[in-house]
């Protein structure tokens, strides 16, 4: 039996066991192996900041352990008397014509496990897999890097210029109202690991890759910060689901990751699930609005001479509109990561 | 339904010869559903029916099809945002049948009348578009690395490249394995340069680096690149060899490595190159040149076909294809992308509202359907427009056609009399031409039926319902803007009417969709319509805009002052945009 709920587009919400993928360049030097047990705040990998390639001439016979693939993390070689320059320690790029394309570099950040679980797979210079303890609740981008921490909800309403302060130093903080780009350079500034936002203009994600990019090319970088966004440019509250699943998972140890996108909630929390037939309206005229999906409304005109298929929306300050179904969506039933 | 009249699509008195010049129109493609004969019964005597779906990267369009006395017809069409169950789709579309003509609904079909999901078994035709596929282009020397760019982009690719000219080893394993790259095309020519031949050896070497580190990277190698060190990894990836990068250096020209590219990328059911069919049947069924414009929000095409006599007496189609991922709707990477898309928009928005709201579009295309959400769309579809023939003019010509026809998802956003301002607006070319809209997406599914003969036939059933008939646009060029131009005589079935015109903008007269008529257009000066002259005489057919007049400077000159421009161009736009500011 095809049910009319099916009509409305479907967007992810839980996760149980996500695997995320942690992205890796190539010179970055990977510490965990897989099948490691981890938990969050653990190294998994040396990030180097400004990998550059180098050419060594092959090692003398007998120098590797067997022949190593591309990929492998090569330690340094002194120099010795003679032709031979030496080498510095870095990933093995390839060998060709008898000598090696070595990535290499200096001042390595580190990579830290953004929740608990387990090292499903290694892949050297591009991205290690994390299969994570517990749940994730989807999200659109995350912008800067994965991170952890205890989750702070700031209340609706509070101006993030006066709310954030040194006591939120490590912290994960929902920033529920109006945000930009001064307050996020603020809250990393302070300490703050991440922040969790319904939007974030394009202005304010370009001055944060700015910030970001700045930290990265001075000497002392700051920790890692990320940014997570629960929606997209324009600005909108978080869902009442999304909303839900945040106060409760408030005061416990969270994870940014960004690929895919996911809030980390810890495996013990008793998280709220939304009825099968919520509705939340994404655009238009009723943008952030929610109700109860009734049925179809048929072909109807849009203001401004548009025909759209419409759905029928019991909205929760009791009026009932037929809104465009393109304006709605609802959330999935939880998932696994797998 | 059907809003389009069976002849409304026809060829213009003064069609001159055909433009094109590529090669027929037989891409080989493996069928996954045949669609049942017109003339064909179910076992239980009823009539044959069979649905089509065309999954776009933003829509999700369906279509009910079933044979009306003795042919097939459209019984019902609709959109939803992708993410819409295809089973509820169809199952909307039937309901709604049901609803609307309960006779016809019982007579057609593959189940008893009112069983569940009577409507679920029937045959589909399905077209995907396949979006977001980003290949990692690893040439020799720069010259290849140009030629194998080009051929990947007009094969609908998303491209990073480098070469090892220029480019270092480890920069070329960065781009190669970065987040969604999903192939690497290494490339040198056939046979190779004697620059060519060591570093041909090198980026294999190179290449097997990268293979090693993603395993279930497609590797593609074009030409005589040594695939040695990729088969002695452990895991050897799979090869897919193609044809060498061919042509003079600069050379523009469809190649055997574009093919192979477009092949790689998209199944037998893509959307985008089965448009290359379906025009190709266009071309055949209607006698007429068919250019199709397809604007989606994952990317971009434009196909030109035309018929011509073959020495069997049957006639073919010359068919050319090719895709601009950049001309994507919403793709505001380039640099003067979003600028553009302030200049064709009609209401004043400051900079960084407007690149916010074209993101938010670009995650979510159906959101803010109504209102000024719609005008932004249209803004962005003539951007869109802009960045396709600025791509492909120098390829597929400038030269007129006798229909052109918007397709995707871009084209349903906006009501149908704006399309023909869409297109008048961009495509600036002197002549007479149709204009119709794959309303209801059905050619993306027709192409994916592989024998023409088979495709041909639906599509002579069909087109009436396939082509929505938008408007007859006339546009000279050469005429001295803000003076009388002459007069216009049309003579149609219902009467004649005779009007005065004035050079430097946009007439509008009703014809119906359906209506035939002359036009005798009689300047004062001697404008390009084709040909220069004074008279001329031209066939036009009727659509929701009508016969638009477009009197205006070719290329379209605009006020430099915004606030003048969105002026001028709101005052044409209402003319042809219904509720408008409602």
């Amino acid at each position: 039996m095809i049910d009319s709920l099916d009509l409305v587009p479907v967007r992810a919400h839980l996760v149980s066991r996500p695997h995320v993928r942690l992205e890796l360049q190539p010179g970055d030097r990977v510490i965990a192996v897989v099948g490691d047990e981890v938990r969050a705040g653990d190294v998994l990998a040396e990030k180097i900041r400004d990998p550059r390639m180098v050419e060594t001439p092959m090692p003398r016979d007998g120098a590797d352990q067997g022949i190593p693939l591309p990929g492998t993390w090569l330690p340094g070689e002194h120099a010795r008397a003679g032709r031979h320059a030496g080498a510095p320690a870095g990933e093995l790029l390839f060998e060709h014509g008898g000598r090696r394309r070595l990535a290499t570099g200096a001042h390595p950040d580190r990579l830290l496990a953004p929740g608990d679980g387990r090292i499903l797979e290694v892949e050297p210079g591009v991205a290690l897999v994390l299969e994570v303890r517990g749940t994730g609740l989807a999200a659109t981008e995350l912008l800067g890097e994965p991170h952890s921490g205890r989750l702070v909800v700031l209340p609706e309403g509070s101006d993030p210029r006066l709310a954030l302060d040194v006591a939120l130093a490590g912290a994960i903080v929902v920033l529920p109202g109006r945000l930009d780009a001064e307050a996020l350079a603020r809250a990393r500034a302070m300490g703050i690991h991440g922040a969790v936002v319904g939007s974030l203009a394009e202005r304010d994600r370009r001055d944060l890759v700015a910030s970001a990019a700045r930290q990265q090319a001075g000497p002392h970088r700051l920790a890692p910060f990320g940014v997570l966004v629960f929606g997209a440019y324009l600005r909108r509250a978080f869902a009442g689901a999304v909303q839900a699943v945040l106060d409760v998972a408030a005061g416990s140890t969270v994870g940014l990751v960004g690929d895919p996108a996911l809030l980390l909630l810890a495996e013990d929390l008793a998280l709220p699930v939304p009825q099968p037939d919520r509705i939340v309206v994404r655009g238009g005229a009723e943008a952030g609005l929610e109700g109860r999906w009734l049925g179809p409304g048929g072909l109807r005109r849009c203001r401004g001479g548009i025909t759209a298929e419409t759905g029928l929306v019991s909205l929760d300050d009791g009026r009932t509109l037929a809104i465009p179904i393109g304006e709605l969506e609802r959330f999935a039933a939880p998932a696994s990561g797998g | 339904m059907s809003r389009g009249a069976p002849d409304a699509i026809v060829p213009p008195a003064d069609a001159g010869p055909s433009s094109a010049t590529a090669r027929d129109a037989r891409t080989p493609r493996s069928r996954r559903v045949r669609p049942p004969r017109s003339d064909a019964a179910t076992a239980d005597g009823r009539r044959a029916a069979f649905s089509m779906l065309d999954h776009g990267s933003a829509t999700l369009a369906g279509a009910l099809v079933g044979q009306v006395d003795g042919r097939w017809r459209l019984l019902a069409a609709t959109a939803l945002p992708a993410g819409s169950s295809p089973d509820a789709l169809v199952g909307l579309l039937a309901d709604r049948l049901d609803a609307v003509d309960p006779a016809a609904a019982r007579a057609i079909g593959n189940a008893s009348p009112g069983a569940p999901g009577r409507w679920a078994d029937v045959p589909r035709l399905v077209a995907r578009s396949r979006p977001g596929a980003n290949l990692a282009v690893i040439a020799a020397t720069e010259r290849t690395r140009a030629w194998l760019e080009e051929a990947a982009r007009g094969a609908g690719w998303s491209v990073v490249a480098g070469s090892a000219e220029r480019t270092d080893p480890l920069e070329l394993t960065r781009l190669a394995t970065r987040p969604g790259v999903g192939a690497v095309l290494v490339g040198v020519v056939d046979p190779p340069g004697a620059d060519e031949r060591e570093l041909a050896t090198e980026i294999a070497v190179a290449t097997a680096g990268i293979a090693a580190r993603r395993p279930g990277l497609r590797i593609l190698l074009a030409g005589p690149v040594p695939d040695e060190p990729l088969l002695a990894l452990r895991h050897a990836p799979a090869i897919e060899r193609l044809p060498a990068p061919d042509g003079a250096p600069g050379e523009r020209v469809a190649s055997r490595l574009r093919d192979a590219l477009a092949a790689a990328r998209g199944g037998t059911d893509d959307s985008r190159r089965a448009l290359e069919a379906a025009a190709g049947s266009l071309a055949r069924v209607l006698g007429l040149r068919i250019e199709i414009l397809e604007i989606g929000v994952s990317g971009a095409a434009r196909v030109l076909a035309s018929p011509r006599p073959a020495d069997d007496g049957e006639t073919r189609a010359a068919v050319q294809l090719v895709e601009v991922p950049g001309a994507a709707l919403f793709r505001m990477d380039q640099p003067g992308s979003i600028d553009r898309v302030d200049h064709w928009f009609t209401q004043g928005l400051d900079r960084a509202r407007l690149r916010d709201r074209l993101a938010e579009l670009a995650i979510a295309p159906w959101s803010d359907l109504d209102g000024d959400g719609a005008l932004l769309r249209a803004a962005a579809l003539r951007a869109a427009l802009e960045r396709l023939l600025a791509a492909t003019d120098a390829e597929l010509g400038n030269a007129g056609v006798d229909l052109v026809v918007g397709a995707g998802g871009a084209w349903s956003a906006i009501p149908g009399p704006a399309a023909t301002h869409v297109v008048a607006d961009v495509v600036r070319r002197p002549g007479t031409v149709q204009v119709a809209i794959d309303h209801a997406r059905l050619l993306g599914p027709i192409g994916t039926i592989e024998d023409d003969a088979e495709r041909d036939a639906v599509v002579a059933d069909l087109a009436a319902d396939i082509l929505l008939p938008v408007g007859t646009i006339v546009m000279p060029r050469g005429l001295r803007p803000n003076r009388p131009a002459g007069q216009l005589l049309l003579e149609t079935a219902g009467g004649r009417s005779e009007l005065d015109l004035v050079a430097g903008g946009l007439t509008l007269v009703d014809l119906p969709p359906g209506a035939r008529g002359t036009a005798e257009l009689a300047f004062r000066g001697t404008p390009e319509l084709g040909p220069r002259g004074r008279h001329f005489r031209v066939a036009v057919s009727g659509g929701l805009a009508g016969l638009l007049l477009d009197l205006r400077d070719i290329p379209l000159r605009l006020p430099e002052r915004p606030d003048r421009r969105r002026e001028l161009l709101g005052t044409w736009e209402r003319a042809l945009w219904p509720e408008h500011d409602a």
